[in-house]
């Protein structure tokens, strides 16, 4: 029966393939987004410095984690999804914990001695300086 | 034509002050002890100062406004999240004692505790053996 013939054009291979596509497409979408990420950044920078931020509420500094290696900024850490009380019954649970990593590529090296990082209001803060050997030179043209 | 055009330009800087900020639902937990009903919402970026906490008939209004997490004289490279108000509302029954509404905000995480009225405080009956 043609039908059985694997060499026979069939039209469901046809959409098959663009069920494949589609999938790929969308997978490769939702791994992009913003939103898959945790935490979610905002990157600030100008030519000497870099500040980078990330909304993290209810930890405690012992639970960051912040190393940098040159260009790269990673922050660790784990959120305690810790019962109000012992005795709680949970009726709604919307706020997420578990452990989360995130390393994100800066536009430069930066002097891994002077990072300071903040956290206030739930919000942590990573300064981090240029390293001084990546700072543009202006250079002299000397006349003859 | 170049009336419209006009019109458009008006319009355009007519929109820009109106632009209102950004309002977020806050994730939020809820539990029940015996003796309260717990919320806990996250709301990073606001300051004690800010947050406005209204009780209005059966009706618990939480606003809470951001910080604008901007560092001065720096342009943003990667956005990721805005900052705005984190508004949400929640029904309350009437068994909850409106007086003893405790709130706390921690980095970031508001606390809300709503004790029960007298009555709604499960009693334990004590039998007793008929003699």
């Amino acid at each position: 029966m043609y039908w059985n013939d694997p060499r026979a054009w069939s039209p469901f291979d046809e959409l098959r393939s663009l069920q494949r596509e589609m999938n790929r497409l969308f997978d490769g979408y939702e791994t992009r987004t913003a939103m898959s990420r945790f935490p979610a950044l905002n990157v600030w920078g100008n030519e000497e410095n870099i500040v980078v931020t990330a909304e993290l509420p209810g930890l405690e500094t012992a639970d960051l984690d912040i190393s940098v290696v040159n260009n790269q900024l990673t922050i660790k850490g784990e959120r305690k999804g810790d019962k109000p009380a012992e005795d709680a019954v949970c009726h709604r649970r919307e706020r997420e914990a578990g452990k989360f990593v995130r390393t994100v590529r800066l536009p430069f090296a930066v002097e891994n001695d002077k990072v300071t990082a903040k956290y206030e209001n739930g919000v942590l803060t990573v300064y981090m300086p240029r390293h001084e050997a990546t700072k543009p030179k202006r250079i002299e043209i000397k006349g003859s | 034509m170049k009336n419209v055009n006009e019109k458009a330009v008006q319009k355009a800087e007519k929109a820009q002050p109106v632009q209102q900020e950004r309002e977020y639902v806050p994730t939020t937990d809820v539990y029940e002890k015996e003796n309260a009903v717990l919320i806990r919402c996250d709301m990073p970026g606001v300051a004690q100062e800010d947050v406005d906490i209204r009780l209005d008939n059966n009706e618990l209004e939480i606003v809470a406004k951001q910080k604008d997490g901007r560092p001065g004289g720096l342009d943003l490279l990667i956005g990721e999240y805005a900052t705005g108000v984190f508004r949400r509302k929640f029904s309350i029954p009437q068994l909850i004692d409106r007086d003893g509404i405790k709130a706390r905000l921690h980095q970031g995480v508001l606390d809300l505790e709503l004790p029960k009225a007298e009555q709604a405080v499960p009693r334990k009956i004590e039998v007793t053996t008929g003699g």
